[in-house]
């Protein structure tokens, strides 16, 4: 037998106790997924439209300081953007709240509606030739199938009732509602012009011509314009949004505070299971030492525990993690979904709660008595 | 306290082979201040290929010599010298050292219960100054479980085994790596007198065939009659010697 073994024959000798230990452990780790899976859902939801831009640079007012506050620009940015050097395509996103009437219980919801002029897709919700086939037809609107259920079901070829006006929904797309939002509606900008013809675009989606450099163009963006505009690549404003929602709203020190709750459950869980092995074996331990083994052997044995635990632990609760999120994220439509970061970070997490708790468990190994044994 | 002339000379002494425990002028007490003193000046040698029974009422204070001469306490007062390595001021790291060439046995096994035989001596040989591999190391305690009537429980866990059975392997785990000294307390208090005989034979043989001492303090007089001497303690004293001139129990 190699020694590295030791420690985990000890935990796994009986497994009605290891698996109630694995149990206990990954409550911790289901309390720091949710908690880590909440923060960035709501981080993502809330970074949505930066998300599903297609397309090389994004022009905002400069006043929108965030994809939540609705300044709208100036209509005719658009076509001067159309107009600088390396710039192929300069598309107009409009961005309204309307009422759609629920055709279940006759109530009227709000909704956001997003409008693009139906031969220019500026945005990843499906297949752009589908959508602008279907946009082009007047009066045609596309219903986000992510929507939460407060609509009532709405399928295509149905007609729906939006600000009074009456719009056939000829087909779905994919955006998904965030905290604020429940639900959106795609139609194209000659329609949402012809029921408001003085709305502004709340964001310009330019593409660039092959072979023009980004920072260039947007230079020459930036000098042409006057300065009520703001340029930013997709990935700047996601990031700007990200930061700006973790500085406004306290949702990281909320989030963090849970996920601390669970990192203190979990290093007390795996200290109380680790002390109960080592008080239940101390004179097993003690014989080691008398035996003459060092005291980093000993330090092996009970980290080799702990990792155990901390792994075993994290296994079960990142499995019911998965669970809990496909409930949340049914239930919030949020964009709660296990990624590389919070697999990774609940990881590093979990191991690290679990060789604090084995140091401080260690300690009454460490003081464990040999002569007493005599 | 001795000075360096005298640590030297009695190590010089122990060097030269013959001596394994040396004890000289040694007290401990217990309690606040060293207010309860439990050995008072002790001298004692104990030689190598000899086997020596502690024995006296209990509180004589036989079982705080056996933890000083195994460095499982710090020497007080005195000097002990253990196989060539005086004790007093010894480092942990050397305590460890002394405690690798020591066959402790216990009252109780105190074996891990997730270990079978085989993996409890193979543990214990990862203390050994030349590590076995795991064909020598099944060799080796096949053999030395055979001798102390436990041969077909090689890969048996304690909890399939009697206390006699678990005391027994407690003993080859003292013994796998050939101690040059054997330190036992009340080793034979849980075994029937088969068994009992195999293990002083056993040690006996380790004694006359790699010259090793053993120290053993017991109240089981049927094993008396295997031991070089008997020491007979009394209120922290030694009171008595008797020369054993018998070695079969």
């Amino acid at each position: 037998m190699q020694s590295p073994g030791l420690g985990i024959r000890l935990l796994a000798l009986s497994s009605r106790r290891l698996a109630a230990a694995f149990a206990g452990m990954a409550v911790a780790v289901v309390v720091m997924f949710v908690e880590l899976g909440l923060l960035l859902g709501i981080l993502d939801s809330q970074a949505l439209m930066a998300n599903l831009v297609i397309g090389d640079l994004v022009v905002v007012d400069e006043a929108r300081s965030n994809l939540h506050k609705w300044d709208t620009m100036d209509r005719v940015r658009i076509s001067q953007i159309g107009g600088v050097a390396g710039v192929a395509a300069s598309i107009p996103l409009y961005q309204v709240p309307m009422g759609l009437k629920n055709t279940d219980d006759e109530a009227i919801r709000r909704i956001v509606v997003l409008a693009f002029p139906a031969t220019e897709v500026p945005l990843a919700i499906g297949d752009p030739r589908e959508i602008s086939a279907a946009l082009s037809v007047p009066d045609n609107v596309l219903f986000d199938r992510l929507s939460r259920p407060i609509y009532a079901k709405i399928e295509p070829g149905q007609n729906i009732e939006l600000d009074g006006a009456q719009n056939r929904v000829a087909g779905l797309v994919s955006i998904g509602p965030d905290i604020v939002n429940d639900g959106a509606i795609v139609m194209s900008e000659g329609t949402l012009l012809s029921r408001r013809p003085n709305v502004r675009p709340i964001m310009g989606i330019i593409r660039l011509s092959p072979g023009a450099d980004l920072e260039d163009t947007r230079a020459r963006i930036v000098e042409n314009l006057p300065n009520d505009v703001r340029v930013y690549t997709p990935r700047e404003i996601r990031w700007r949004e990200i930061a700006f929602t973790l500085r406004s709203a306290p949702i990281g020190i909320l989030f963090g505070i849970g996920m601390l709750a669970g990192l203190v459950i979990g290093s007390i869980t795996c200290y109380q299971i680790l002390f109960n092995e080592i008080v239940d074996r101390l004179e097993q331990y003690a014989t080691l030492k008398a035996m003459g083994f060092s005291e980093m052997f000993l330090r092996r044995v009970i980290l080799e525990q702990a990792i155990l635990l901390s792994w075993g632990g994290f296994l079960v609760g990142l499995a019911a993690s998965w669970l809990v999120y496909l409930y949340i994220a049914g239930e919030t439509a949020l964009l709660v979904r296990l990624n590389i970061v919070s697999v990774s970070t609940i990881f590093v997490l979990a191991t690290l709660m679990s060789v604090v708790a084995g140091q401080l468990a260690l300690r009454r190994v460490l003081n464990a008595d040999p002569a007493e044994l005599y | 306290m001795l000075d360096l002339s005298a640590r030297s000379a009695l190590n010089a002494a122990s060097a030269e082979g013959d001596v394994a425990v040396r004890v000289v002028d040694a007290s401990f007490a217990f309690g606040p201040d060293a207010s309860k003193p439990v050995l008072v000046s002790i001298d004692f040698t104990l030689k190598r290929s000899e086997f020596v029974i502690l024995t006296g009422p209990s509180g004589a204070g036989k079982t705080t010599l056996l933890t000083l001469i195994g460095t499982l306490r710090s020497v007080q007062g005195g000097s002990i010298v253990v196989l060539g390595t005086e004790l007093k001021g010894l480092s942990p790291a050397g305590q460890r050292e002394v405690r690798k060439k020591i066959g402790f046995i216990f009252q109780d096994h105190n074996l891990f219960d997730a270990l079978t035989a085989f993996q409890t001596l193979r543990l214990a040989m990862e203390l050994a100054p030349v590590r076995p591999s795991r064909e020598e190391a099944l060799e080796r305690s096949h053999v030395l479980l055979t001798a102390l009537g436990m041969g077909d429980y090689l890969h048996a866990r304690p909890g399939e085994l009697s206390t006699g059975q678990k005391q027994r392997v407690a003993i080859a785990r003292a013994l796998i790596n050939d101690p040059p000294l054997i330190l036992a307390d009340e080793p034979t208090a849980s075994l029937d007198h088969a068994s009992s005989k195999r293990v002083i034979d056993l040690v006996r043989a380790r004694i006359e065939g790699q010259k090793a001492a053993a120290l053993m303090v017991t109240h089981d007089n049927r094993i008396f009659s295997a031991a070089d001497r008997i020491v007979n303690m009394m209120d922290g004293r030694i009171e008595s010697v008797r020369q054993e001139s018998k070695r079969q129990i």
